[in-house]
């Protein structure tokens, strides 16, 4: 079966491990991942003044995209692109205003039919066909979570795991409805469904710092280690994200964080996409685990599945 | 805290761009101050998310415009996700940020961020972060 998705511009060079790791576990699920052709940076972030709409011209190009290749669903994995792409669909939907104005934008870059001289010919106005959704969505709704428990090869009883969800993946919930923002359950459901322990701790739809790990970098690690320690003190060894940039705070960070507090003995930080890829048995040479500052030694145990359950 | 009301000439027309800007009610705030509560910035913000909108609601523009908050602001929905009254706080500090544009240079430009360091950051912080802070 194929499936588009879109990877993003991060996931191409600095965290491989997030696209190499979520295409071999969808392999794994015989599902095969197709890139919209020329897809574009989706712009990071929702422009949210009405003025600067032309923020949503790069999103909506390819959806388009999508849209004319023949697809009906786009999965993304990471946070940003998500949020962006799924609420850049939502206005081109329900606000007739944006509506007509992006179409305006995105006729434009159609090239000139050099026969006819028709610069109309072979676009159709993108009315948000295309249905966007989290990797954690797709697994949920449309692959199920009965059917990843019958392909698991390895047994992860023994790994108890924070998820964290980050601001980009729940909120605004009126706009993105993933999950209620406050008492999130989906990753908990994902990875108790690999037969990982979920481990519950209050900050897992904290912010981890965002963008300020650049402008103020203190202000990043204070959030980031806040959201560490609180996961350490519950009993995690790792924290799970979905997003490259709580990944990088999280993780990258690490360093900054000990010379702060020095009696912070350091957490791995994993991405999603590896703990499934692991479960549905890829090789550890196929996560991507050497982009990780903090070692992820000792958490990836091969225990058979069969092995442990007969 | 202690803010010294002045004859503004035209109050209403800063509040009316912000609302028009925003897409927000600014006069719905009844300054529970949930925003500032949940937010995780708060402990190095000059004027509170609930302050500024505060401020707004006055006119002041100018005790606004040169408070560090907007600089803060990662827009991560936390408050927005708690306001009891529905106002999406991030929208208007986008807003205010966007009303001074225009009136200084970029609160962090690529000017500012070292050749190595640039090569160490996910591409994705480097986009948002000049979208939000750079013209």
């Amino acid at each position: 079966m194929k499936l588009h998705y879109y990877p993003g511009c991060t996931l191409k060079e600095k965290t491989t491990g997030l696209d190499l790791s979520t295409r071999e576990a969808m392999m794994r699920l015989d599902i095969e991942l197709v890139e919209p052709e020329g897809w574009t940076c989706c712009g990071a972030e929702y422009p949210l003044t009405e003025e600067k709409i032309v923020g949503l011209a790069a999103p909506l190009r390819i959806l388009r995209q999508v849209r004319d290749e023949g697809g009906d669903i786009l999965v993304t994995t990471c946070s940003f692109c998500f949020a962006v792409l799924r609420r850049a669909n939502k206005a081109i939907r329900e606000d007739p205003l944006k509506n007509k104005r992006l179409n305006a934008y995105l006729r434009d870059d159609i090239k000139i039919d050099p026969w006819t001289k028709d610069k109309t010919t072979g676009f159709k106005d993108y009315n948000g066909e295309v249905k966007i959704l989290h990797l954690l969505e797709y697994l949920r709704d449309h692959v199920g979570y009965p059917r990843i428990r019958s392909l698991l090869k390895r047994d992860l009883r023994g790994m108890a795991v924070a998820p964290y969800y980050g601001c980009r993946l729940l909120r605004p919930q009126a706009e993105l409805g993933v999950d209620e923002p406050d008492q999130p359950r989906i990753f908990e459901e994902f990875l108790e469904a690999l037969g990982c322990r979920a481990v519950e701790y209050p900050f897992k739809q904290e912010c981890c710092g965002s963008y300020l790990s650049v402008s103020m970098p203190a202000a990043a690690s204070e959030a980031s280690y806040r959201i560490l320690r609180s996961a350490r003190l519950n009993g995690a060894k790792a924290v799970t994200v979905t997003c490259p940039l709580c990944f990088y705070n999280m993780d990258h960070r690490q360093e900054a964080i000990k010379e702060t507090y020095l009696d912070f003995p350091g957490l791995p930080v994993l991405f999603f996409s590896q703990i499934l890829a692991w479960a549905l048995g890829v090789d550890k040479e196929r996560l991507g685990l050497e982009e990780h500052s903090v070692p992820t030694e000792g958490l990836f145990i091969d225990h058979p599945a069969a092995e442990v359950r007969s | 805290m202690r803010v010294k009301l002045k004859a503004s000439s035209e109050p209403h027309k800063f509040i009316e761009r912000i609302e028009e800007l925003s897409g927000e009610n600014v006069y719905a705030c009844y300054q529970c101050g949930r925003c500032s509560a949940g937010c995780p910035v708060a402990s190095e913000m000059d004027l509170l998310p609930n302050q500024i909108i505060r401020l707004v609601q006055l006119g002041l523009e100018e005790e606004v415009l040169r408070s560090k908050t907007l600089f803060l602001c990662a827009s991560c929905f936390t408050c927005e996700s708690r306001c009891p009254k529905g106002i999406d706080m991030a929208r208007v500090m986008e807003a205010v940020r966007h009303v001074l544009e225009p009136k200084g240079k970029d609160a962090y430009g690529p000017c500012e961020v070292s050749p190595e360091l640039a090569k160490e950051l996910p591409q994705q912080v480097l986009v948002s972060l000049f979208r939000k802070f750079s013209k």
